[in-house]
């Protein structure tokens, strides 16, 4: 039996903050170690920052995160209706190369166990990751 | 969240100072940003970032640095950031700002 936490959330940089304690509550609770609630907490902001920054051109506005608990893994999406960008254009930084572009997504990727992002031109965003009590084996 | 930026001129090193004290996230990223940029714009050359109490940063405050090291890099300046907790030293790691900044 999952638990579900839905929060819809001003577009307002201050309030990133915000959903990324509550995200660490959360990962708390259910029992993630240290490390894995500091990833967490960074993989969410950057996902809502990504929202925040590049959703709409104006600035009122709300996205959605909602939390799914369950037994083994934590999953957490972040949606919009804003102008969404093209996931196939999207050029992932290269290590040792200075450069901050995509940066959010990348570092999104790899602090999470599963990522899916899903974007259309003039739809939105929605970005899903997911991350395990214990990481799965192959 | 909270920020604190001290700033100082280490004239004797020639560097730039800073000590960051809190959490840069996408609510303060644009006020650490200005006071390096006043700071590059007073005098341009190295910077020393102190990141020891330095609790949380993600690619807003990143950006940042990265930024500031485009700017100085092309004079001949760098940006060394020292005692970074875990998850900061985890970040530098994954972005590959380790190999510059460390």
């Amino acid at each position: 039996m999952a638990d579900r936490l839905k929060l819809h959330v001003p577009g307002k940089p201050e309030y990133v903050g915000t959903i990324r304690l509550a995200a660490a509550s959360v990962a708390s609770f259910a029992g993630f170690d240290i490390e894995a609630i500091e990833d967490i907490k960074v993989a969410i902001s950057e996902a809502c920052t990504n929202i925040v920054c590049h959703s709409h051109d104006e600035t009122d506005f709300a996205y959605d995160v909602i939390l799914d608990l369950e037994d083994i893994k934590l999953t957490i999406t972040v949606k919009d209706t804003g102008v969404g960008f093209g996931v196939d254009n999207y050029v992932e930084p290269i290590p040792g190369e200075v450069r901050g572009s995509g940066l959010g997504i990348f570092i999104i990727k790899a602090l999470m166990d599963e990522v899916d992002i899903r974007s259309e031109i003039g739809t939105g965003t929605n970005i899903s990751m997911t991350k395990y009590l214990q990481k799965r084996t192959a | 969240m909270a920020l604190s930026i001290n700033a100082n001129n280490n004239t004797e090193a020639g560097a730039w100072e800073f000590k960051l004290v809190g959490e840069v996230d996408i609510s303060n990223a644009h006020y650490f940003k200005n006071r390096l940029e006043a700071a590059l714009a007073e005098k341009k050359q190295n910077i020393l970032i102190d990141l020891a109490d330095l609790n949380y940063i993600d690619s807003t405050g990143l950006g940042v640095i990265i930024g500031a090291y485009g700017t100085i890099k092309k004079d001949g300046f760098g940006i060394k950031v020292t005692g970074p907790k875990d998850n900061v030293k985890k970040l530098l790691g994954i972005s590959g700002l380790d190999k510059i900044l460390c």
